[in-house]
């Protein structure tokens, strides 16, 4: 009933809207870079210290927004709404807040150390910064554009994740094993979810467990948002976690030092890149367990679905290799260059090409899924270290 | 949706019609009135255009205007144009402080200029001594709200400094260089393209725990890797069939230790140096125990006891975007062929040599030779490869092993990957030898715990006169263990000649990983013997073996 009633209030408040547009004067186009939100592709670029907007059509940069001297953006996000884009300076410790339309940086706050990557509430109201060097997320309020709150007690938080109505979202820790449980309303962190615990064994080891920790980088939810996998590097599993209960319901073995798991459109199946191994665990959604273990390559960055493969980036072997998900087998590789870094991508809402940006020749590498071809967009910003589209469903960083 | 929430939809559904009716007449009549806020979902925009003036009411050109909004701080700025024109195009509704700063000094203020959907409201400025002194009145305050500003930066960075400094780094570039020498990074006419290296800034500050990772890594790229592969094994033989009269050992226990040092380094691009050394001291049971196949499968291809030895010591490129790779230099080229997932490797799975390798591969000894293997990454492989099989020859084309695969890897039936392999050699090394095999590999996983293999394989020259081997087995990983990454697997192998010598041998192992680098096994082998026109024999071999790796 409130759903309904909510709708058509929205309805009517745009028609009178619409009443008071078409009585006005005629509001000129200028100043107006970005007509349309969901046709352009944002690339942050380190180095250059910008932002890059790219005309999806033409390909074309329509602006690079620049932040300011070493701000080094590491992560860029739209809002759901399409109003703001934002990313986190690492090396300036605040949040910048760039208007859509206009391409004019409106906003920037203070926030904790490192900011890095970050995630909006459904609504756009919250923006949600992880500080993994602060191990706090900084919560803005997007109406005000200020920051409201620090939440302290994460370790390295390195992704967000809010439930599809945005009442709790979920915070991969990489500094430890457990994900934390935040209240949207009072913006506290509720509980922390153990995904796996360490073996026996290890006190045999402890150099390995007490060195450099690889926990998890993200809590990544299901498609109808019930279940959240998350996957822990040192412990070499993926825990599902139930989020009516927030518990984890199963826990599945997967390769050696999985880098974190990425969902599949079509919600059948998640990825893990294991780097420890160079194999990619291939997890069905419908048993919960791995139904392929394939060979991949080093240092993978990330994974993107589309024309019904999925495409997973080595880094530093400048290669993508590419898997058929109707089969589950191996579909060949694409060789982008040699002696390149290949970063982060995201896939266009059409689920068929994919903007992978290569930061040692400044470029934006755009691949086809029909013919898996390549087209490369140059010096689109210095070091560029991932793309973003709005409602694309491969937007990530690493 | 019930009955009754559809009626209270449907009253709402008018009653909102009509406030929206109301409201789009109520601005038809006062288009001046307050404007609608920006409802989540709907970004409306309006617009502020103007001219700045100065004193003189010349048009100032240049000049930065400034719109903040008083809802939220976003900050937009319009500049002047030659006749000192501005415009804010799309501004999202609301009410916005307009300020206009000249000479470093605020020259101009204006607050709470509303700007409504669609619209455009214009505002001319005039930079004369009142807007000056009205702006001077305000500039106080806001002075004061950066001074608090920059202190809390100041704290930020007193928390949060790092030691850093700026980065460079060197990058393969391509160039034009024209008849004079002189270099574009652009082609120009009568210029030949041409690759060279050229250092670039890169305005990244890192900080010193960065760049000293950064280091290390680089190092360690350039650096020979060397690796240990240690193992000490004990097997103890209990006879089980036989009497002493054709099996006269029993009850012996034997010791072995293997010591393999392995070199690698980065040496072109996609090419490495690989050199294996490998030592064995001690004894195992096949110096005293008659058996078709070897009991323990480290002493394959065994040369001398308490004697480095230079197992194997080659190159590999990969060439056509590292779709096939060449290697070549002194060779184990069983080593590249029959790559079973779950017994294919002594170290970490079953140790008789029977459930290692295939023992129609052949092969007696490692040589000179090169290994090409065509991997698409397409789940299709195809494989080649030749090396001297005869240590004492003095020719290639008269000790010339062969050895060649195809192999597909996929997931048939919904079941996880499986790879499936067929092989064929050639060996021409001796009259002894016989001259021809081919023989199948078959891993399929079953779930992600369990894993099925089998092979099979025959040698010979006629087709009622030939050798067979085959085994089959089964590999546990992730179920019914000890610690996660512990593996156990149970497998049997039966090799038959064509002279009638027969065995048939099942193992069980265990295998516990302490740590990432040190592993347990416990193993027992049972081997059933028939000799040629004799009694048949049997050896139970439990064993233990531990293994450091790294």
């Amino acid at each position: 009933m409130f759903n309904s009633a909510r709708r058509i209030l929205i309805g009517t408040l745009a028609l009178a809207a619409a009443g008071l547009t078409g009585r006005g004067t005629t509001l000129d186009a200028q100043g107006v870079l970005v007509p349309d939100p969901t046709k352009v592709v944002m690339i942050v670029n380190r180095d250059s210290n910008d932002i890059g907007f790219m005309d999806i059509a033409t390909h074309k940069i329509i602006k690079n927004v620049f932040l300011g001297n070493n701000v080094n953006p590491h992560m860029v996000m739209m809002s759901p709404d399409g109003r703001y884009v934002v990313t986190g300076g690492t090396r300036a410790n605040k949040a910048f807040i760039i208007d859509t339309k206009t391409l004019q940086l409106v906003k920037v706050i203070p926030v904790d150390i490192a900011p890095e990557h970050l995630a909006f509430s459904p609504d756009s109201r919250w923006y949600y910064q992880g500080n993994p060097e602060g191990d706090s997320i900084s919560v803005i309020d997007m109406q005000s554009l200020s920051k409201v709150k620090t939440i302290p007690g994460f370790v390295e938080p390195l992704n967000v994740t809010f439930t599809p109505d945005g009442s709790k979202a979920y915070v991969g820790n990489y500094g430890a094993h457990w994900v934390g449980v935040v209240d949207v309303r009072r913006h506290e962190l509720l509980k922390k979810i153990q995904v796996g615990s360490v073996p026996s064994v290890a006190k045999l080891d402890p150099s390995k467990y007490l060195g450099e920790i690889k926990g998890i980088n993200i809590a990544a939810p299901s498609v109808d948002g019930k279940y959240l996998y998350a996957a822990d590097g040192d412990l070499g599993i993926v825990g599902v976690i139930d989020t009516r209960e927030d518990k984890v319901i199963k826990t599945i073995r997967v390769g050696k030092d999985p880098w974190r798991i990425y969902m599949s459109h079509d919600g059948k199946y998640g990825i893990t890149p294991n780097n420890g191994d160079q194999t990619i665990s291939i997890i069905g959604t419908k048993c919960n367990c791995v139904e392929a273990t394939l060979e991949a390559g080093p240092n993978m960055t990330g994974v993107n679905y589309a024309g019904g493969k999925a495409y997973v980036i080595s880094s530093t072997s400048g290669m993508v290799y590419v898997y058929d998900m109707s089969s589950l087998k191996s579909a060949g590789r694409i060789k982008v260059g040699t002696n390149i870094q290949l970063e982060t991508a995201t896939t266009d809402t059409e689920d068929r090409k994919i903007y992978l940006a290569e930061s040692t020749n400044h470029e934006v590498v755009i691949i086809d899924s029909k013919d898996n071809s390549i087209e490369r967009v140059k010096n689109v910003g210095l070091y560029p270290w991932g793309t973003h589209i709005m409602d694309s469903k491969d937007n990530y960083c690493h | 949706m019930s009955l009754q929430r559809y009626r209270l939809a449907r009253v709402a559904a008018v009653g909102l019609m009509v406030l929206g009716s109301a409201v789009a007449a109520l601005a038809q009549q006062a288009p001046a009135q307050a404007p609608m806020p920006n409802m989540p979902g709907m970004d409306m925009r309006g617009g502020i255009r103007g001219t700045v003036r100065n004193a003189n009411k010349a048009g100032v050109p240049d000049t930065i205007v400034t719109a903040v909004s008083a809802t939220n701080g976003a900050k937009f700025e319009a500049t002047t144009d030659a006749q000192g024109n501005y415009s804010f195009g799309a501004l999202p509704v609301g009410g916005y402080n307009i300020t206009v700063v000249s000479a470093g000094l605020t020259a101009f203020r204006r607050q709470g200029v509303q700007v409504t959907a669609d619209q455009n409201v214009t505002l001319d400025i005039t930079l004369d001594a009142a807007s000056a002194q009205q702006a001077a009145d305000t500039e106080r305050q806001v002075l004061l709200e950066e001074l608090a500003e920059l202190r809390q930066r100041v704290t930020d960075l007193e928390s949060s400094a790092v030691l850093s400094e700026p980065e460079t780094r060197v990058k393969r570039v391509e160039v034009f260089v024209d008849q004079n020498g002189n270099e574009h990074d652009e082609p120009v006419p009568g210029a030949k393209k041409a690759i060279t290296y050229r250092r670039e800034r890169v305005y990244r500050r890192q900080t010193i725990n960065e760049k000293v990772e950064e280091a290390i890594a680089a190092a360690e790229e350039h650096n020979v890797k060397i690796g240990v592969d240690a193992a000490v094994m004990t097997q103890y033989a209990q006879r089980t069939k036989g009497n002493d009269e054709v099996a006269p050992i029993n009850r012996h226990a034997y010791g072995l230790a293997s010591a393999d040092l392995f070199f690698t380094a980065g040496i072109a691009q996609n090419t490495i140096f690989f050199a294996d050394i490998v030592a064995l001291s001690g004894t195992a049971p096949n110096a005293e125990i008659d058996t078709l196949t070897l009991l323990n499968g480290y002493t394959a291809r065994l040369v001398a006891q308490n004697q480095l030895n230079l197992r194997e010591v080659w190159l590999r490129t990969e060439l056509f975007s590292n779709r096939l790779a060449l290697t070549t230099g002194r060779l184990d080229l069983t080593n590249y062929f029959d790559n079973n997932a779950f017994a294919n490797d002594e170290s970490t799975q079953f140790l008789a040599d029977a459930l290692v390798n295939n023992q129609m591969l052949g092969l007696e000894s490692n040589g000179t030779g090169v290994a090409a293997e065509f991997d698409p990454k397409n789940g299709f492989r195809a494989k080649f490869g030749l090396q001297q099989s005869n240590d004492n020859a003095t020719n290639l084309s008269e000790s010339l092993f062969t050895l060649s695969e195809v192999g597909y890897t996929f997931t048939p039936f919904s079941l996880p990957e499986g790879s499936y392999r067929l092989w064929f050699r050639t060996n021409n090394a001796s009259e002894q030898i016989l001259e021809k095999a081919v023989g199948v590999s078959i891993d399929q996983k079953l779930t992600n715990a369990f894993g099925l293999f089998g092979r099979y394989g025959t040698q010979g020259f006629e087709f009622d006169q030939r050798d067979h081997y085959w085994s089959a087995g089964v590999g546990v990983q992730n179920r019914h263990v000890f610690n996660p990454q512990d593996t156990w697997g149970v497998g049997y192998a039966e090799t038959k000649l064509f002279d009638g010598q027969r065995e048939k041998l099942v193992e069980g192992y265990y295998n516990l990983l302490l740590t990432d680098r040190l592993r347990m096994t416990f193993n027992v082998i049972h081997a059933l013997e028939t000799p040629v026109g004799g009694e048949k024999y049997g050896y139970l071999l439990p064993g233990i073996k531990i293994q450091a790796a790294f």
